[in-house]
């Protein structure tokens, strides 16, 4: 009877709700990876994202909500809307297509820089680290350059929604951040 | 009435929302965890808001707009069915509303079975644009076809409203909209059996409202292709004795719209239509029943015999208790009464019950029917019913009283001093501009064709503008009273009515009133009139306003001169408006004709009667549509045939906009419709209009492409004159290029060598383009092309694209032009067979007026057919008089005399004939 009424306590005080929005470039694996996160499949056949999709993923006392941005062009003016109030940012980037990475770093800088996200935790992932010619942590943090954002917790690691490598590592500090 | 009010009270007045406060609110959408019953609430205020009419700014429906989407993926059915609501209500004004499309997308995979699944799709249909229906295909086709009715109801509406944007894609959904036609009623008990436990509680309807919307989705489709309609037609309605596969009421109906209209279009079906309309009659729904009767007694040139059904129908429908029945079914007769008043008669008896009907509408649809079909002796009875209740109709229904009434005055002349009193009664009472002016029209007509009430009407009238408060209408009655009041036994008796006008009125009124004295000191004969009138008008020069004082001094200056007098007073010809005005508009473009005067004879002339009589055919189609109110297959008014002289100065327009033929000055004439080269079925539809310029004549082709997958580059018309013609060809001006299913125009420019003699010939056309296929993916057209040619009928340049056909009095100008250029030249016709046909070819080859309705030959032996018309570029006049004579096996043998004041016109009339 106690431990009943001590449970409810602790989940009525432990159990949390996070806000997640997964931006990247387009083809960068946010959606496949958002499908690894919630259900443990990959597809390799995957149409790109037209506008956003929204997941839920309760991991132990969390419930993610994930918000999957379009990586194309035209939506890239709306990911500082969907940024506004999130617990963290997922940046994902595909670690294998080298010549994406200015892209990617000028539309990274240019989100942070908008007062509204100030100080939300950013994680950078490098996606598709399967792949033979990927680039290691070091050269993705060099090349998108992390190391010049100070005004806020940043992350990088490299993962691979195919394989599956490196996930639960990036779930862990997703939910430090609920 | 009263439980409107009270509901308006308490449920409305309750419910008053203030758009800041909703906006405010909208922050429970970022609320986590969502209170899905608040959102509810909030997102139902914002539907009520616009749908009450309040406007949002783009920035704030584009906040409220994402806001929304933060609520998609929420478990409860009921806000994902809100949500939905909301983003189709807020796509049209908010910004990057793509965004929800993949959201959305997920809502609608085939297998989900969700209730909120048809919501998606209608919501979907907003959002996407043309780029994306391709991505979007399959699964509409899937759910065009689904068994669910909702589904495919909401995949087919939204098919339509894609197809203004991308009809290519939406074209090749037709067989699964024909599917969802045939397939058998849904969602029975067994439809959704399991997922009735998985908490899916959707409505299952058991209407067939999605034949309804596959058939509209099919039309749209098809609407091009009359032989597919034609055959979709067929098809549906089953063969005879078989009910055919609709089940739908709705559905029927616009089948049978659609049959309507495919009637109208093609007579050759007529038949077979109506044989399907007829079968409709005996369906057991009032709707189709309705639905059928129309449009048989909205068919072209319907017979009696093929009235009768129809008419018992609705005539059953008149005693049926419901109102909207009774309604539609007499608002059909009354329309029908218009045309064959005859076979409406057999209503009669039923219509009088209807007279003292509680409903207004009705009531005045069966009196105003009544008056169309009754005998003379129910006139009196029925006028005095009318009067009891005009009081309490609104303007629209008086008008439709007033333009009964008129009819009858013209049916029943010996009724007019009941009808006159009626009128005069109505025009006293209170009303707004239309009704007045179908009142005062009506007297108008009366006094016109009826020659016992002139008098009695005059005086209605003139007692009228006493106290009229519509400028208008007094400068009408003011008019009517100059051009009648001098031909009554007492012409004096108005001048005085007139005179105080001068006093009271406003100055447009003072100006009539003023012209309207002068024609009373010009024709009356009596000295001492004129005396007066010269008194009055003299009064008038001191006038405040100056048109009245110029009037004023104009017409005394008339008075006192005869000739002058006649010409502008008793003249009764007119120059055409339309011409007038587009011969001013080029005369003040054109800067060097500045220095020379307007040359007022260019003008064609048409008589007073003429214009009038054009005037009057205007009214009465406008008086018709009145009548039947707003009629969906009714003619409208204002789609009237432009007159040639609008297409004239319209012509002048699109001749102005094209550079190369700036150089050659104004047009002297244009043909006055377009000559069709083509049939109008075929590939491409070609039709000339002929250009007259002083040295050049261009010949301006329209070209359709009605190819649907293909595209026409450097299109051209290739035009070669016959031996004699004494033309050059210049240049063309060829289309770069005409994408399927749109319109283009090739101009042919010629010099005319000798611009003094006037070139004719005729001229042997093909079309030449190059032709490329378009990709059906992406609608482009592909890379290579071939050359090809498509030839097209001959045409000819005559005499009448010369010649523009202008009023004069045959008599007076024939003898004037006695010494000018003459030719007289005799032809026999054998192939003709009648003095008409003689006529119709002859008007129609010369492009004249014929005068004092010689037109229409009286005896079937011998006629005189007297033409006159202006030949363009200062030509001058041409007068023609044919002397006819038609014996049986022998034809037509004419005597043709021309009198023109320039030589070359005589030539050019006879060289037509020969």
């Amino acid at each position: 009877m106690f431990t009943a009424l001590l449970n409810w306590l602790r989940s009525l005080l432990w159990n949390k709700q996070a806000d997640i929005a997964l931006i990247g470039l387009q083809n960068s694996g946010k959606t496949s990876l958002v499908n690894v996160l919630a259900a443990g499949e990959f597809s390799s056949s995957m149409i790109p994202t037209v506008g956003f999709n929204l997941r839920k993923v309760t991991k132990g006392n969390v419930t993610f909500k994930l918000w999957d941005i379009g990586g194309q062009p035209r939506f890239r003016s709306m990911w500082e809307r969907y940024c506004r109030g999130v617990n963290a940012i997922g940046y994902i980037v595909d670690s294998a297509d080298k010549d994406s990475f200015p892209a990617a770093k000028a539309e990274l800088h240019a989100l942070l820089e908008k007062p509204e996200l100030h100080g939300i935790p950013v994680l950078v992932l490098g996606n598709k680290n399967d792949l033979d010619n990927h680039a290691k942590v070091d050269e993705l943090i060099a090349a998108l350059g992390l190391a010049s954002i100070t005004n806020r917790e940043v992350s990088c690691y490299s993962v691979s929604a195919k394989s599956q490598r490196n996930i639960d590592l990036t779930l862990n500090w997703l939910l430090k951040r609920a | 009435m009263q439980a409107y009010k009270k509901d308006e009270e308490s449920g409305v007045g309750q419910f008053f929302q203030d758009k800041t406060t909703v906006i405010q609110e909208a922050r429970v959408f970022n609320e986590t965890p969502i209170s899905p019953r608040k959102c509810r609430i909030l997102l139902t205020k914002i539907v009520y808001l616009l749908c009450v009419g309040e406007t949002f700014g783009t920035q704030e429906a584009t906040t409220l707009f994402f806001g929304v989407t933060k609520l998609f993926q929420h478990k409860d059915s009921a806000l994902r069915q809100m949500v939905y609501l909301v983003i189709k209500e807020l796509s049209n004004i908010a910004e990057d509303v793509i965004m929800v499309t993949s959201s959305i997308m997920k809502d609608m995979q085939p297998n989900l079975e969700v209730i909120y699944r048809p919501n998606a799709i209608r919501a979907l249909c907003r959002i996407i644009d043309g780029s994306m229906i391709v991505g979007v295909e399959r699964f509409f086709k899937a759910a065009i076809v689904d068994r669910n009715s909702s589904i495919a109801s909401a995949a087919l509406v939204s098919s339509y409203h894609l197809h203004p944007i991308s009809r290519d894609v939406i074209k090749r959904w037709a067989n699964e909209a024909q599917e969802a036609i045939s397939t058998k009623a849904s969602g029975g008990p067994m439809g959704y059996g399991s997922a009735h436990q998985a908490g899916y509680q959707a409505v299952q309807s058991n209407s067939s409202i999605t034949q309804y919307h596959a058939l509209g989705l099919l039309y749209l489709i098809r609407q091009s292709d009359r032989m597919a309609v034609t055959k979709m037609i067929q098809q549906l309605s089953g063969n005879k004795g078989a009910s055919g596969m609709l089940r739908s009421p709705f559905a029927i109906c616009m089948l049978i719209r659609f049959a309507a209209k495919v009637m109208e279009d093609d007579p050759n079906v007529q038949r077979q239509m109506y044989e399907l309309l007829d079968g409709y009659l005996k369906h057991k729904s009032d709707m189709v029943n309705l639905e059928a009767a129309r449009a048989i007694c909205e068919m072209r040139n319907v017979t009696s015999a093929e009235l009768y059904r129809p008419i018992a129908v609705l005539q059953l429908f008149l005693s049926s208790p419901k109102a909207t029945l009774k309604f539609a079914a007499i608002r059909t007769l009354a329309q029908l009464a218009q045309t064959h008043p005859i076979a409406v008669q057999t209503c009669n008896l039923d219509m009088e019950k209807l007279i003292n009907d509680d409903n207004r509408s009705v009531a005045t649809f069966a009196i105003t029917t009544l008056l169309k079909t009754g005998n003379e002796a129910s006139v009196d009875r029925l006028m005095k019913q009318i009067s009891a209740f005009m009081s309490e109709i609104s303007d629209e229904f008086k008008v439709i009283v007033v333009n009964a009434i008129r009819a009858l005055c013209l049916k029943f002349p010996a009724k007019q001093s009941v009808m006159l009193t009626f009128l005069s009664g109505v025009l006293r009472d209170e009303g707004g501009y239309d009704f007045k002016r179908a009142v005062v029209e009506a007297i108008f007509d009366m006094i016109k064709f009826i020659g016992d009430s002139k008098e009695a009407a005059l005086a209605q009238l003139c007692e009228f503008i006493e106290d009229c408060e519509f400028t208008k209408l007094s400068v009408r009655i003011l008019h009517l009273l100059g051009v009648e009041g001098p031909k009554a036994p007492q012409p004096s008796k108005y001048i005085r009515y007139i005179y105080n006008r001068v006093v009271l009125e406003n100055a447009i009124v003072r100006a009539a009133a003023v012209s309207s004295l002068a024609k009373f000191g010009v024709n009356v004969a009596d000295l001492g009139v004129k005396r007066s009138i010269k008194v009055l008008l003299t009064r008038c020069l001191d006038d405040v306003d100056d048109e009245v004082r110029d009037r004023a001094a104009f017409n005394l200056k008339l008075m006192g001169d005869e000739p002058l007098a006649n010409s502008f007073i008793r003249d009764e010809s007119t120059f055409s408006l339309d011409a007038l005005e587009a011969k001013l508009t080029n005369y003040i473009a054109d800067s060097d004709a500045s220095s020379a005067p307007f040359d007022f004879n260019a003008v064609p002339k048409v008589s007073k009667e003429q214009s009038l009589e054009n005037a009057l055919r205007a009214r009465s189609e406008a008086v018709n549509s009145v009548a039947t109110a707003s009629d969906a297959t009714g003619v409208d008014a204002s789609t009237a045939r432009p007159s040639a002289a609008q297409s004239q100065s319209a012509y002048a327009k699109q001749l102005a906009e094209v550079p190369e033929l700036a150089s050659y000055g104004p047009v002297l004439k244009s043909s006055a419709k377009p000559v069709e080269l083509t049939e109008s079925e075929t590939e491409y539809v070609v039709s000339c209009v002929k250009h007259i310029f002083a040295e050049h004549i261009v010949f301006q082709f329209n070209i359709r492409n009605t190819v649907d997958a293909v595209q026409l580059e450097q299109v051209s018309v290739l035009m070669s004159p016959s031996p004699e013609t004494a033309l050059v060809e210049d240049f063309i001006i060829p289309i770069p290029s005409l994408a399927a299913n749109s319109s283009g125009t090739v101009y042919v420019s010629f010099t005319r060598e000798s611009p003094e003699e006037y070139a004719v010939g005729s001229f042997a056309n093909s079309l030449k383009f190059l032709s490329k296929e378009l990709d059906p993916e992406s609608g482009e057209p592909e890379e290579d092309g071939y050359d090809d040619e498509y030839q097209i009928e001959e045409l000819d340049l005559s005499a009448g694209d010369y010649i523009v056909p202008s009023y004069a009095t045959f008599a007076t100008e024939w003898d004037r032009l006695r010494t000018g250029a003459n030719a007289q030249e005799t032809f026999a016709l054998t192939a003709l067979d009648s003095l008409k046909s003689a006529c119709d070819t002859l008007i129609e080859l010369l492009n004249m007026e014929a005068l004092g309705g010689t037109e229409a030959p009286t005896s079937t032996s011998v006629h005189t057919l007297n033409l006159s018309g202006l030949v363009c570029g200062g030509g001058g006049k041409v007068l023609t008089r044919a002397r006819m004579t038609y014996q049986s096996g022998k034809g037509v043998t004419m005597e043709l005399t021309v009198r023109a004041e320039k030589e070359p016109a005589t030539q050019l009339v006879l060289s037509a004939i020969a």
